[in-house]
């Protein structure tokens, strides 16, 4: 089992912050989402502005395998401004 | 009749209700913090469809059959491998003929249009499309290399239209299997080597007339058109009391195919309105003439209105501002103010 954060939209639309599921790897906890199409582009490759820290350290390898009750933080990486 | 307006905004769906005083009521957004780049209500069945954009989760299609109370998001959005294609935002959704029931089109970035056929919940891609010849002709406007018009033959449910930025109008009589390009007479005054190419012309918007199947209207990059034979020619149409050729917004009268309305921007390099006002421009005899019908609209103003700003029932028009201002007005009457203070308005739909 892990243990998916959610922020912004997509705790909006999944309507939970928090979501527990089955995955042995990275993959397979934003398969397991109620809409992984929000995460993950129709080739299976992670959105570039869909930032993922498994126990608090960025993680960009789908297949990195979680540990048992591994804490997986989505965050969507906001930028603003312009270079002065 | 009451009616609501779906209003599209930067920051989600607005819906106004007309309510018994001529007025329209105001509720906060749905799909808040979503780019609602286009919505419409099914009038076959009274599903809510939105075409739902986030630089961060990328281009979705939203839909509701609780009148917004809950959504799904449509599955099967994407291009296939071999494309070497990304789905970027979608644009336009386009629900189909009554006598096809479940049948959705979706138009999408890049020049893209999709099919459902279970009403919106699945999607496949129109390979055709995808694959066609001219593609590598092909070039993005502004807004991207966008399929943004998906018009539908009233009668022949075989037979629809659509409109890409920089490709031009297309149109498909075997239910989306090919596609020709539907573009002569029409101009492409950015390419100096051939100002009328069969295909790269930047149509802005294209509707067939809801009641003669012969009929296209089109507002272009470099003019505004009307077809009276499917879009095999097209007629040019301003110069004729249009204060200019360029613009997005574009409406028409189901009930008289000769009325269409246009809200005529400075030019390509100044995207506001013209004659410092915001001005509606309305022909009833096919766009042999066009008078100024701006009574309601405020006055001095500088406004602009996107290529999904507008829409028309047999009630009446509406559009929406980038300032987050609504005005709507039956066919013959004044225009009256339905919102303001909206995020950016990025789509307008009438429904009953």
């Amino acid at each position: 089992m892990a243990v998916l954060r959610l922020t912004g939209l997509l705790a909006q639309e999944t309507g939970a912050r928090r979501l527990e599921v089955e995955a042995a790897t990275l993959e397979d906890a934003l398969r397991a989402l109620p809409t992984p199409q929000l995460v993950l582009d129709e080739h299976g490759a992670l959105r570039p502005l869909v930032h993922v820290y498994v126990e608090g350290a960025r993680e960009k390898d789908l297949g990195a395998p979680l540990q048992r009750n591994a804490e997986v933080i989505l965050i969507a990486a906001i930028a603003g401004g312009r270079d002065p | 009749m009451s009616r609501t307006i779906l209003v599209g905004t930067r920051k989600g769906l607005f819906l106004l209700r007309e309510d018994d005083d001529d007025g329209y009521a105001l509720d906060a957004p749905l799909l808040a913090g979503w780019e609602v780049l286009h919505a419409v209500r099914d009038p076959r069945d009274g599903t809510l469809f939105a075409c739902t954009n986030s630089f961060v989760h990328g281009g979705q299609l939203h839909r509701s059959t609780d009148d917004g109370e809950t959504w799904e998001i449509a599955e099967g959005l994407g291009l296939p491998e071999e494309s070497g294609l990304t789905l970027g935002k979608t644009w336009h959704v386009e629900p189909g003929l009554a006598s096809q029931p479940g049948v959705v089109w979706l138009g999408a970035e890049p020049a893209c249009l999709f099919r459902s056929v279970d009403g919106g919940a699945t999607f496949t891609p129109v390979q055709a499309l995808l694959e066609h010849p001219t593609r590598d002709r092909w070039q993005p406007g502004a807004g991207g290399l966008i399929c943004h018009s998906v018009t539908l033959d009233p009668e022949d449910p075989e037979r629809l239209y659509v409109g890409i930025s920089a490709a031009g109008v297309f149109r498909t009589e075997d239910g989306g299997e090919s596609w020709a390009p539907a573009n002569k007479g029409t101009a492409a005054d950015f390419m100096p080597d051939d100002p009328y190419p069969d295909v790269g012309q930047c149509v802005h918007k294209v509707h067939v007339h809801p009641g003669n199947s012969e009929r296209l209207w089109q507002q272009n990059h470099c003019g505004v058109y009307r077809s009276d034979d499917r879009g095999e020619s097209w007629e040019r149409l301003d110069g004729n009391g249009l204060p200019s050729d360029f613009g997005f917004g574009l409406g028409l009268h189901p009930g008289d195919p000769d009325v269409a309305y246009v809200i005529p921007e400075r030019g390509a390099a100044n995207r506001v309105t013209t004659d410092d006002r915001l001005g509606v421009y309305k022909t009833t005899n096919a766009g042999a003439s066009w008078t100024l019908e701006a009574d309601g609209l405020p006055e001095p103003a500088w406004s602009v209105i996107l290529r999904e700003g507008m829409d028309f029932d047999a009630f009446g028009v509406a559009f929406g501002t980038q300032s987050g201002f609504v005005y709507a007005r039956p066919h013959d009457g004044p225009w009256v103010e339905a919102a303001r203070h909206l995020p950016p308005v990025l789509s307008v739909s009438l429904s009953a």
